[in-house]
């Protein structure tokens, strides 16, 4: 059956007339001449006037044709087929309508961007389904949702969830997508089933391995499939910002912010003098050229002062290109974020290599400036008196043999306000007096000192080593592998056995090899206490010159303080989840995400620790966070969320390669938006138009040889 | 450039057919270099003033006795030949393309004719007609007699159907023997029965002369847009397109001219079939050169 795009243009076969009219004035139009050979007109009109007449009658409806096929042709005739066998208009269908809205369908190829012009496609498939068609419109973000969307008849319907749809800042996957639509489409009763896919054929939405299983299951349920390629089967260009990179040094009153800005070319023309802004508190304060080959990155650091003590954020921004999205990345500098812990040295040594205190300030804080965001203070027993512990976050006793009574009460005061103290042992410790002074504190009462072998020859038990009992801690699960392997690597020759019944809510995070408990924390109100169980010098123990003494030392320190860890605070990527411990006293957050959107939180309780979930992060740039309005000291005031720049290689994937994975699938890809109109409409319906316009041309030529002849 | 004052278009604005006449016939004598004037005469025609060289046995004593003054007679020159010039005045003759109408051309040439006849003191005879006759005036020899014919030529006008074997038909008796008959005419007749009556002439020893005067644009069917074609003699009118049908018409005409022209050659009439856009004058040399050197017995009436 014979349908037409634009019907209206049909009223153009009124145009027959026009030649119908010119060939009657112009017989009427034929002016009278007296002649007077009149007879051999008479005898030789006698042999050709049927042949005239039939010329002229030819040239009549030749032309007459040549403008109604004109105006079939603009009517953009179609031909409903289909393909099931079945003939017929009212032959129901089913129609899953899926947009790519992928983060690459923001590409604008100087009109408007693919994702709007799938839309505009979307939108024209609906328009021409008939009252017995069904449908329904997802998208491939949509994939991920539970629920599935039902098939609907109602166009307004299937027109309102259309216009609901907005790009995101993902890469989505097809094929998932497309899993969705089988089981959407078995739902369904209709003979014809169709998927119809608006995409930019780049190759990341593409898992060629779920074809493996999935081509027979897509074979199986629907009757075709149709690709419409946005991108019209061009090459896409793209350059984007693919990673940045930011630390900090902390010199006097300023900080000296290093950024590393990773920009890769997904071209295949080289990127010369591109220029790279960076932008801090919205004030550009650098900026960088750039030359990077095709399909190449170039990483380079740009290295500015920011003042301290004040959260920033900024970004890194490109000069736009068609693909704007990926033209900007954002971090956030939090240079307030500094510990302060105090090393009390129960053991000073005139020789420093000696002290207590020597090797855990060298693992806080292994710069000579303080490049480390943890700043420690070493004082010795007798300075303690003199010290105000409110200016601190963490407090080390080392080797401590006694404490004035007044400072014990302080220091009960001061963890159960929120601080935290960490003992570790050593000769100076008496466990008796530990037990009855630092009772409150202690996770668990001390017992005795054991030996293990010391390289003598009298004791034959070997030293013990440390194993992991909480992998998932924070403390620990930050340790790599590498770290984690070599705790084994520590000896330790002497080590406090400790009270097996804890004291308090305590957790055991690590052991020795014969299961004794090596550091174990205890939540006290609001702070927190650690007992390490052997020394923190090489007295008793080398785990000091071990790898993995520093990361832990420092890990221990950032949770004890309430922060987890840097990475995790200044940046997530677009649709993960953003988590942060928090100080215990904060009941709600406030974030807001770039476009000025608040969402309350409330901190989580899990480990004993205060933690906030944000999942909110559906757009790249800087979201801010506030206690009551207000920034909140120890706590970061923004934090990054940009895009996972995968979807920023804009390769292609090839038809051939598709029609290769849907083989045996009625499938269709068509290339040229402006014919998507008449390809939407799939295999029902096949265009005619260009055929006509040929037999009109073909018209043309006859008309003219017969019109000269 | 000098324009030929013989071009039918620049003849046309002569409205004096003897004027017309005179121009063509002194232009084509002179062309030829012969004089017309031959013989003697024995009919008294006018009076000339006495010039020395003159014999003085034609001087008039007495017009000398009533003026003073001596006169010589002059004698109408002594005739042979009576021609007749049957002059077709149908409708079709009315037909022009540019400059003269083919009735017009016919016409003129009718006149030089009968002037260089007159002359050379040979009897011309007139018959104007279509499909009867319209005008006759008997042939008379005195020069005076042009003037006569032209004011027939000029009464008439080209109307009425044409039937050239009928005219003829009627003036078989009528035309004795040994004389000379000019047709001229644009034969959109039958042919057929035109040759078969112009064989009694024949028999009669008569000379036959046949103007066959085409226009040009019958020549040619130049037309190109699609027209009504009407008829000049009848209410017969079609549309034809003229592109489309011109070879044709031509193979038409040309056929029916070379059917008629091979007709006359074989009852030995003289045929001239002339475009009415060629120049008078040329036309008449053409013929009188032809006539001049054909052993034609009627060669001598133009000599």
């Amino acid at each position: 059956m014979i349908s037409f795009f634009n019907p209206l243009l049909l009223f153009g076969i009124l145009g027959i007339s026009i030649p119908i009219i010119i060939h009657l004035i112009n017989k009427k139009k034929a002016f009278s001449y007296k002649f007077a050979a009149i007879d051999f007109i008479f005898q030789t009109n006698k042999r050709i006037s049927v042949k005239f007449k039939l010329r002229q009658l030819i040239l009549l409806i030749l032309r007459a044709s040549l403008i109604a096929f004109l105006a079939i042709a603009f009517a953009r005739p179609f031909l409903k087929t289909f393909s099931s066998g079945i003939s017929g208009e009212n032959v129901p269908t089913s129609n899953v309508i899926i947009l790519d809205d992928s983060y690459s369908m923001q590409y604008t190829n100087n009109r408007d961007s693919f994702f709007k012009s799938a839309k505009a496609a979307a939108k024209e498939i609906i328009n021409n389904l008939t009252k017995n068609d069904e449908a329904v419109v997802i998208s491939c973000s949509s994939s991920r949702l539970q629920a599935l969307p039902g098939l609907d008849y109602d166009k307004n319907n299937l027109l309102n969830s259309l216009d609901k749809l907005l790009p995101t800042y993902l890469s989505v996957p097809i094929t998932s997508t497309l899993d969705k639509s089988i089981e959407i489409l078995n739902t369904s009763k209709a003979p014809i089933k169709r998927v119809y896919l608006l995409t930019d054929m780049t190759k990341n939405g593409w898992n060629t391995d779920w074809f493996k299983t999935g081509n027979e299951r897509l074979r199986n349920c629907v009757s075709s499939v149709h690709i419409i390629d946005l991108s019209e089967d061009k090459i896409l260009k793209n350059i984007a910002i693919t990673n940045v990179g930011s630390s900090i040094v902390t010199s006097g009153t300023n900080v000296e912010c290093r950024v590393n800005v990773t920009v890769s070319n997904f071209s295949s023309t080289k990127a010369k003098e591109l220029m790279v802004q960076v932008f801090i508190d919205q004030k550009k304060i650098a900026q960088g050229f750039f030359n990077i080959e095709s399909n190449a990155s170039e990483t380079k650091e740009f290295c500015f002062n920011v003042e301290k003590g004040i959260n920033h954020a900024g970004w890194i921004e490109i000069l736009k290109d068609n693909l704007g999205v990926d033209n900007k990345r954002y971090f956030a500098i939090n240079t307030s974020q500094k510990l302060d812990v105090l090393l009390i040295d129960g053991d000073p040594k005139t020789n420093i290599y000696e002290s207590e205190t020597f090797y855990i300030e060298k693992a806080l804080n292994p710069g000579l400036e303080h490049a480390s965001s943890i700043k420690p203070t070493i004082i010795s027993v007798h300075e303690f008196n003199n010290f105000e512990l409110a200016s601190f976050d963490i407090i080390f006793l080392c080797n401590v043999e006694t404490l004035p009574f007044e400072k014990i009460h302080e220091l009960e005061k001061f963890v159960k306000g929120g601080g935290s103290v960490v003992f570790s042992v050593g000769n100076k410790v008496d466990a008796n007096y530990y037990n009855n002074s630092f009772g409150t504190l202690l996770p668990n009462r001390l017992y005795t000192i054991k030996t293990f072998s010391s390289g003598s020859l009298i004791s034959e038990e070997q030293p013990l080593h440390l194993k992991l009992v909480e992998r998932m801690h924070p403390i620990l699960n930050i340790l790599s592998e590498t770290d984690v392997s070599t705790l084994s690597s520590a000896k330790f020759y002497r080590i406090f056995y400790v009270d097996p019944t804890p004291l308090g809510d305590c957790k055991t995070l690590l052991s020795f090899s014969d299961d004794t408990p090596a550091v174990i924390i205890r939540q006290i109100e609001g702070g927190k206490s650690v007992l390490f169980t052997s020394s923190i010098d090489r007295d008793w123990t080398d785990m000091p010159v071990k790898s993995f003494f520093l990361p832990l030392m420092q890990q221990l320190c950032k949770h004890l303080a309430g922060n987890v860890s840097e990475e995790i605070l200044n940046e997530a990527m677009v649709d993960n989840t953003w988590q942060i411990s928090c100080p215990n006293n904060i009941n709600n957050v406030e974030i807001t995400n770039p476009e000025g959107v608040k969402t309350v939180l409330q901190p989580q309780l899990n480990y004993n620790e205060k933690s906030l979930s944000y999942v909110e992060t559906h757009i790249p740039g800087i979201y801010t966070i506030t206690v009551d309005g207000k920034p909140l000291p120890q706590f970061p005031e923004y934090f990054a969320v940009n895009l996972n720049t995968i979807e920023s290689n804009l390769s292609k994937i090839d038809k051939k390669e598709i029609a290769a994975l849907m083989g045996g699938i009625n499938l269709t890809i068509t290339s040229d938006i402006n014919e998507s109109g008449e390809v939407l409409l799939g295999e029902a319906k096949k265009t005619m138009w260009g055929t006509i316009l040929l037999l009109t041309f073909c018209i043309l030529i006859v008309e003219a040889f017969i019109s000269r002849k | 450039m000098t324009e030929n004052p013989f071009d039918p278009i620049i003849l046309s604005k002569i409205s004096n057919m003897e004027l017309r006449a005179r121009l063509i016939v002194d232009g084509a004598l002179s062309g030829i270099h012969k004089s017309p004037f031959r013989g003697s005469s024995i009919e008294f025609l006018e009076h000339k003033e006495y010039s020395p060289g003159d014999e003085i046995k034609h001087i008039d004593w007495k017009v000398y006795a009533r003026t003073d003054k001596y006169y010589i007679k002059q004698f109408e020159e002594e005739t042979n030949l009576k021609c007749y010039i049957f002059l077709d005045n149908s409708g079709s003759m009315g037909y022009k393309s540019t400059g003269m109408s083919k009735f017009e051309y016919a016409s003129t040439l009718m006149a030089s004719l009968a002037f260089l006849l007159l002359k050379q003191s040979d009897m011309v005879g007139f018959i104007s007609f279509n499909d009867k006759v319209i005008k006759y005036i008997p042939p008379r020899s005195r020069i005076t007699h042009l003037n006569v014919l032209l004011n027939a030529l000029a009464e008439l006008k080209p109307s009425g159907k044409s039937d050239v074997s009928n005219i003829l038909n009627e003036f078989i008796e009528k035309i004795g023997r040994r004389s000379l008959i000019v047709v001229v005419s644009d034969f959109l007749d039958d042919t057929d029965k035109i040759i078969k009556q112009l064989k009694y002439f024949h028999f009669k020893r008569s000379e036959i002369i046949l103007f066959h005067i085409l226009d040009h644009y019958e020549l040619t069917f130049p037309f190109e847009a699609i027209t009504y074609f009407e008829s000049m003699e009848d209410e017969r009118r079609i549309i034809a397109e003229p592109k489309s049908i011109r070879s044709h018409y031509l193979n038409e005409l040309n056929r029916y001219l070379e059917q008629f022209k091979q007709s006359c050659l074989e009852n030995q009439i003289d045929y001239w079939l002339i475009d009415s856009s060629t120049p008078l004058d040329q036309a008449l040399i053409k013929f009188l050169m032809r006539r001049e050197g054909s052993q034609h017995s009627i060669t001598k009436f133009f000599k």
